[in-house]
């Protein structure tokens, strides 16, 4: 029983992080229909940015999302300003081709920069813990899903209540019919990838305590977003919310009662399974 | 472009003593990917051995070919070399996977490979007459830790964790036959998919199984990971092994708070009393600016060997293996000759090292032949 609670915690906890990177990528999706393979490279950066933010201003992991969304979301917006927005109406072969390349232009760039050495962010509480009955829970990883409900319910709040929410949304829902009712689809676009961007930084740098950054470290985390949007459905954010989780808790249950070399193969067997049963994922709606 | 090979047939033909000529010798290794970290210890150790061997009047020309770390790329390159560049002889791979894969290439060409590091015991276990190995094995990785182990406690049970790679699942089976062999009870086993954030749920598991001693074969990062979250978890055995790689590294040891304590195997130290072992050390964290990790140690005893014999075989690759079958050789890395034994072809019999992280830095504290240090038994606790 403390195996499957410890591992149920860990994997719900670290879940909170894919998230928070599968969230940044369906709004990318749902607005643009672009499919951003870039997303982990996106994480790379935020991660490299609370990096340089911890060591050379002494700035804590989780205070710095504070400075590095805004300049990830400024980033986001300028890719899609200069780069995206060229291909919106192009082949979509072209436009998973221009975000794969703009990944690989992210990662070779910041290797040529910074050298692929690790950097390892140290904080006291790296690798700290306290005992909840026979549990031991992680401090670094319940601060960041602390952060990351936040950061979560903030978003939720930005996207139902506010009128640029709104706006973002009726974009996803049907570009051409907002575009009639007078939303500027190209600001939402721009909007959207920064938001994306931002999110996608934020989930780096909350992570970056407890992981270890290198200019490579984000293509794994592309999959994994990737599944964790088509699983939640396209497009939405709350199945991004309940897919990140359901990921998480699934490789950690898998670690601890299959094997953790496993893990992968039982994540993917369960992401097929949803996808047989339910095609266009858990919060989806089919369009046609 | 086309004129440059004849000009450099021109300067062969011209050059008066075949023992100078400049012979051209291929290098693979991993320079970009999740590997480069590592592999550029290999790289710099090479460029050292590049400068040492002009010092003595030898000349090579390196082709740099980069695998990314895989083992399909790794194959390609080997193919360029062999019959592209011409090379008399291959140093490299980085990883067991790269490795394995370009030594059977190698070994169709015939042309001669030196292998720096990767230690798969399988490499030199095929037959092969052209693939030379100057790295010791998985196989001595585990044992010199378990003998230390067996000396200095009375260690019952054993827990083996590893990543589920060819370095990994070879060094834990190894670990496994060696400790069965000495009498401890393997209590678990498990090879993990490296690169994740979380291994929790794995490190539970070791701790349920309350092991003695824990064995664990992992590359550079997730020895950090792994060692944070036993922390967390407040895990406590006898002692924490690990299998170099990603235990042996100046950034691991630099996390003092998860890595004091922790033993490694290594196959060289910059403090271990092997002629010009220091030496390097210092002349690599000079030019380089950080501390050297074995492999920097390997590669460059590589490259000084495949230099040499090369040249004076004036790349001829029949030459070249001959030269590496009869040689034998003795500086930094101890003394190192290619036998055939206990069913290797052309391995050297390395002697491993172990090294523990004691306050910051790493101390060589197995065997007591040349240790630099006392170890520190039991594990004291996490602090």
């Amino acid at each position: 029983m403390t195996i499957f609670l410890q591992s149920l915690l860990s994997g719900i906890l670290i879940g909170g992080a894919y998230a928070l990177i599968g969230v940044g990528l369906t709004i990318i999706f749902g607005v643009m229909r672009i499919i951003n393979f870039a997303h982990g490279d996106l994480v790379m950066l935020g991660m490299y940015a609370s990096y340089f933010l911890f060591t050379l201003g002494n700035v804590d992991p989780f205070v710095s999302i504070v400075f590095v969304f805004p300049l990830l979301f400024l980033f986001g917006a300028i890719l899609q300003k200069t780069v995206i927005n060229r291909v919106l109406n192009a082949l979509p072969q072209n436009q998973i081709l221009l975000t794969i390349g703009i990944g690989l232009i992210l990662s070779n760039t910041m290797m040529l920069l910074f050298t692929s050495d690790y950097r390892i962010i140290s904080t006291s509480y790296s690798s700290g813990s306290f005992r909840l009955g026979e549990i031991s829970v992680s401090t670094p990883l319940l601060l960041s899903f602390g952060i990351t409900g936040l950061v979560t319910a903030i978003l939720y709040w930005f996207l139902l209540k506010t009128d640029t929410g709104q706006a973002i949304r009726a974009t996803a829902q049907d570009r051409d019919a907002a575009q009639l009712m007078g939303v500027n689809v190209k600001r939402m676009s721009v909007l959207a990838t920064g938001l994306g961007a931002g999110l996608a930084a934020v989930a780096g740098a909350l992570i970056s305590p407890t992981y270890y950054i290198f200019p490579q470290v984000g293509q794994p985390f592309t999959l994994k977003a990737f599944v964790i949007v088509v699983l939640g459905g396209m497009g939405s954010v709350m199945g991004a919310t309940v897919g990140g989780i359901i990921i998480g808790a699934t490789e950690s249950l898998a670690g601890a009662y299959i094997s953790s070399g496993l893990k992968d193969l039982v994540v993917y067997v369960l992401f097929l399974l949803i996808l047989l049963f339910k095609p266009a994922g858990l919060f989806g709606k089919s369009r046609v | 472009m086309t004129r440059l090979p004849l000009v450099v047939l021109a300067a062969l033909l011209l050059a008066p003593s075949t023992a100078f000529a400049q012979v051209k010798i291929g290098v693979i290794n991993s320079m970009t990917g999740p590997q480069a970290p590592i592999g550029e210890n290999l790289t710099n150790g090479i460029k050292l051995a590049e400068e040492d061997l002009k010092a003595k009047g030898i000349s090579v020309q390196l082709v740099w070919e980069d695998d990314t770390g895989k083992p399909q790329v790794g194959l390609s390159a080997m193919d360029k070399l062999a019959t592209r560049d011409r090379v008399a002889g291959v140093v490299g791979a980085y990883t067991s996977a790269v490795t394995n894969a370009v030594a059977k290439k190698a070994e169709e060409y015939k042309v001669p490979l030196v292998n720096p590091v990767a230690s798969k015991e399988e490499i030199t276990r095929q037959g092969y007459k052209y693939v030379f190995r100057v790295s010791a094995t998985t196989g001595d990785y585990a044992s010199i830790l378990l003998d230390m182990a067996t000396t200095l406690g009375k260690p019952k049970t054993i827990a083996i964790l590893s990543e589920n790679t060819d370095f990994g699942v070879s060094g834990a089976k190894s670990a496994k036959a060696y400790a069965e062999k000495k009498g401890i009870k393997v209590v678990f086993e498990e090879a993990y998919s490296p690169g994740s954030p979380d291994y929790r749920s794995t490190l539970v598991k070791v701790k349920g199984s309350n092991p003695d001693i824990m064995f664990m074969v992992s590359y550079v990062a997730d020895a950090i990971t792994l060692m944070r979250q036993s922390r967390e978890l407040q895990l406590t055995p006898m002692a924490f092994l690990g299998a170099g790689a990603g235990f042996s590294t100046a950034q691991f040891a630099s996390e003092k708070n998860i890595s004091n304590s922790v033993f490694s195997s290594t196959q060289w130290t910059p403090d271990v009393s092997w002629k010009g072992s220091k030496a390097f050390g210092d002349r690599y964290q000079k030019r380089f600016g950080k501390e050297p990790t074995y492999h920097a140690a390997n590669a460059y005893t590589a490259m000084m060997i495949m230099g040499e014999v090369a040249s004076k075989a004036a790349g001829d690759r029949e030459k070249v293996a001959a030269g590496l079958r009869a040689g034998n050789w003795d500086g930094l890395f101890g003394p190192v000759k290619f036998e055939d034994f206990d069913g290797y072809q052309n391995q050297n019999k390395h002697q491993m090292l172990v090294e523990q992280v004691q306050d910051g830095k790493y101390a060589t504290v197995w065997p007591p032949a040349l240790q630099s240090g006392k170890p520190i038994w039991p594990f004291p606790g996490w602090k």
